[in-house]
């Protein structure tokens, strides 16, 4: 179905090959993931299946692609649109129309469809994801779950060959991203439809693909099933690190495998509960908070302490009132009923600039607060606006990421690097609480491995951290505690180990694995051994 | 229904005349309560009568302060400021006539009331649903305009994430300069992706266009626009 025949990609005015020299072939109703390290060139491979690369975004381009053996180097998106569609990370930016029934139909009206043939086709598609009573509906009031599936069902109502998804459920909790899941191997399954899937969170997509296309540095790929993929990479879901770890011989990609290959180590090991971190004194005091927009109550009635010392995760679903909650911590907005307490004192009581230096923030998209010309002048900046001595900013820059060139921009740092600059003008003044809104977004496994780090070295130095998240996985690792809401309630706080064993839908991996045991991650699971040794 | 709409403010403006102008106003409302929409574009005929009638104060107010003085009836005298002689023919309070006073008032009514007849028009049809009627050669700015409606609460909300965020980094007055770069990268590579969205659903590779669930130009539409234009002709000629 899609044919790479020695391909390289190279972008004007860089130095580098995006792609070098790519071979490999994919046959129809196949799902394949793509996976490679952030700015391995993931996005450009998958806009190059229906030629956005380089027709739309400019390019040099050796070698020869063929979909469904038409070549892509001759053929403009528009014309593949009947072969190849495609999804985006963030749907709501591709949205034209603004309902669902005219978005899906949007490619159909280029094309001139006869109305009576779209009619049938846009209910067919409503009918595939599961969104025919959400027809009528203003796209912007949907939840983002649904908004990926309003996407996905107008690239099904061109009834291409071929879907291209690049990180389809990255904003998504992993109800949601469950879903789409499914429902991606389901039009698979049943339309023989091929599925390209790129995916940074390994352990949502591994039970599901039937390939696994790596893209290493250097030009390096390899396309294979996924044990043997895994075997060799150094990008691997928890599942795989637990059998690298058990060394198990047999690589397992589902809970169902690798349960049945640890059965005996499951039986065999002493209990072992990991130690839970002792919290210091309380930082932030939260008493019967409430917050309502208008008629519609955000918060409701919601207490809590947080320590210092102490990581706790915030987590729900989209929508669930996070957002609301962590604007209300760092005192944003003033919530209507109950207090905030900050060090024992009331938050409306603080001025704005020690506020900053008690709290430190880290929003979602780290590049929202860079808008200087260089990582040097972010820093100068942080030095003055916190009274430091000049250049302790970007000494502790350095001593977080020895690499960085203080003369470069910071919107051409790759997406972790940026992440650790504002880690660094957060934490050089030793913030009493920091807060972080969705941090491992576009993160690979080695990037988010070093945010758990710096986060936890924060922790020990006396910081309280609150980390609204969605990643599970991340929150196993790093969080000592979890405080759980939906529609506004608080329905779970307690300890990581009980909230997230509580609910099978929020357990990580290596729990799925080794149920009953309590045992989150692999390295609870290594100190269980490390106690039978 | 936006014909007629058009033709009955064309005809307001023409006459001038008050009587035409609350008769107009009078004849949308019973339009409106008859033929109302569902939806977020259902109530602006209430808001325009509302922003109609702000204006019609702001007139009333302005046409009292400063104005041409005009012989007739005195009511009342408003203390006069004296302007520099180099501003010549305006004057600041003053006497106010009977006569000024209802010529202000009858301006502002019309002005509120073509306001008050457009947002009937908005009411009854939702500007969506008239780009959706718009002949396919204008299409491509019904596309452009639907895209910047949608788009335009995006960058709402997009600057005041950025600016609460760059607000929590030190707790100073977020200037617009600085809220500038970030704001400009997302909007571009939304611009980016929306329009390989486009492009890649086929958007431009036909040149013909077909139309989801038309809109048929029906006879009372036809019977509205002919009432509408006689209105507006007559109202012109006369």
């Amino acid at each position: 179905m899609i044919k790479f025949s020695n391909v390289t990609l190279l972008y004007p005015q860089s130095t580098t090959t995006v792609i070098e020299n790519l071979s490999f072939e994919i046959a129809e109703g196949e799902m394949v993931l793509v996976m490679g390290h952030t700015g391995s060139g993931k996005s450009s491979l998958l806009r190059l299946i229906n030629g956005l690369v380089p027709h739309h975004t400019g390019g040099i381009l050796a070698g020869e692609i063929s979909v469904d053996g038409i070549s892509t180097r001759y053929v403009r998106p528009g014309a593949l649109s009947g072969i190849v569609g495609i999804v985006g990370q963030n749907p709501i930016n591709s949205f034209v129309a603004d309902t669902v029934e005219e978005e899906i139909a949007f490619g159909m009206e280029s094309l001139n469809f006869h109305p009576e043939v779209m009619r049938k086709r846009v209910e067919e598609a409503l009918d595939q994801v599961g969104l025919a009573q959400l027809r009528d509906r203003n796209i912007a009031t949907l939840s983002g779950g649904e908004q990926q599936r309003v996407a996905i069902a107008s690239a099904l109502v061109m009834h291409p060959k071929v879907l291209v998804l690049d990180e389809p459920t990255s904003a998504l909790d992993p109800i949601a991203a469950e879903e789409i899941l499914s429902l991606l191997q389901r039009l698979v399954h049943d339309l023989s439809v091929t599925v390209i899937i790129a995916e940074h969170r390994l352990e949502r997509v591994i039970g599901y693909v039937d390939r696994i296309l790596l893209i290493e540095g250097g030009g390096e790929s390899s396309l294979g099933i996924p044990e043997e993929v895994l075997r060799h990479s150094n990008l691997v879901p928890p599942l795989i690190k637990l059998s690298r770890a058990l060394e198990i011989s047999e690589l397992g990609i589902n809970t169902r495998e690798v349960r049945r290959a640890t059965d005996d180590i499951r039986k065999a090991l002493p209990d072992y509960e990991r130690p839970t971190a002792n919290p210091g004194d309380g930082v932030v005091e939260l008493t019967e908070v409430r917050h309502s927009y208008g008629a519609k109550e955000a918060i409701k009635k919601i207490s809590f302490s947080l320590s210092s010392g102490e990581i706790t995760a915030l987590m729900g679903r989209n929508g669930a009132g996070k957002s609301s909650l962590i604007k209300v911590i760092t005192g944003l907005i003033t919530p209507t009923h109950g207090t905030v307490f900050i060090d024992g004192r009331s938050i409306i009581e603080i001025q704005s600039e020690e506020r900053s230096r008690l709290i430190g923030y880290i929003p979602q998209d780290p590049g929202d607060i860079l808008y200087l010309q260089s990582v040097e002048e972010e820093c100068q900046k942080t030095d003055r606006d916190k009274n430091l001595a000049t250049g302790t900013t970007l000494k502790y820059l350095h001593k977080l990421l020895p690499t960085v060139s203080k003369e470069s921009h910071p919107r051409d740092l790759s997406e972790g690097e940026r992440l650790t600059l504002v880690l660094a003008i957060v934490l050089v003044s030793d913030p009493r609480i920091v807060i972080l809104d969705e941090p491992t977004r576009g993160l690979d496994y080695e990037a988010k491995e070093k945010l758990s780090l710096l986060l936890k070295e924060a922790s020990r130095r006396g910081a309280s951290i609150l980390i609204a998240t969605h990643d599970v996985e991340l929150v196993a690792e790093l969080a000592d505690r979890t405080i759980f809401i939906a529609e506004g309630e608080k329905v779970a706080d307690g300890k990581t180990l009980d909230v997230l064993l509580a609910s099978p839908a929020f357990a990580p991996q290596v729990s799925k694995v080794m149920s009953p045991r309590r045992w989150l991650t692999v390295s609870d699971v290594l100190a269980a051994k490390r106690v039978d040794q | 229904m936006w014909g007629f709409f058009i033709a009955l403010s064309c005809a307001v403006i023409a006459t001038g005349n008050v009587v035409v102008a609350l008769g107009a106003v009078g004849l949308a409302a019973l339009l409106v309560y008859l033929r109302r929409e569902e939806g977020p574009w259902g109530s602006s005929f209430k808001w325009s009568l509302v922003a109609g009638l702000y204006l019609m104060v702001i007139r009333l107010i302005t046409g009292i302060l400063i104005g041409v003085p005009r012989p007739g009836t005195t009511l009342f005298t408003v203390p006069r400021i004296e302007l520099p002689s180099w501003l010549p023919g305006i004057r600041i309070g003053g006497t106010v006539t009977w006569e000024r006073l209802s010529s202000s008032l009858s301006e502002g009514l019309i002005i509120a009331s073509v306001i008050a007849l457009f947002g009937a028009a908005n009411s009854v049809t939702s500007p969506r649903k008239l780009l959706r009627t718009l002949p396919t050669s204008l299409y491509q700015v019904g596309v452009a305009l639907t895209i910047a409606t949608t788009v335009l609460p995006q960058l709402v909300s997009s600057i005041s994430r950025i600016r609460s965020a760059q607000f929590l980094r030190n707790g100073k007055k977020v200037r617009i300069s600085s809220i500038a770069l970030p704001l400009l990268e997302e909007s571009l590579s939304r611009a980016i992706h929306l329009a390989q969205s486009m492009e890649s659903r086929g958007y431009g590779s036909s040149r013909l266009r077909s139309r989801y669930r038309p809109i048929p130009f029906k006879k009372i539409d036809s019977i509205f626009l002919g009432a509408g234009t006689t209105l507006a002709l007559l109202a012109v000629f006369s």
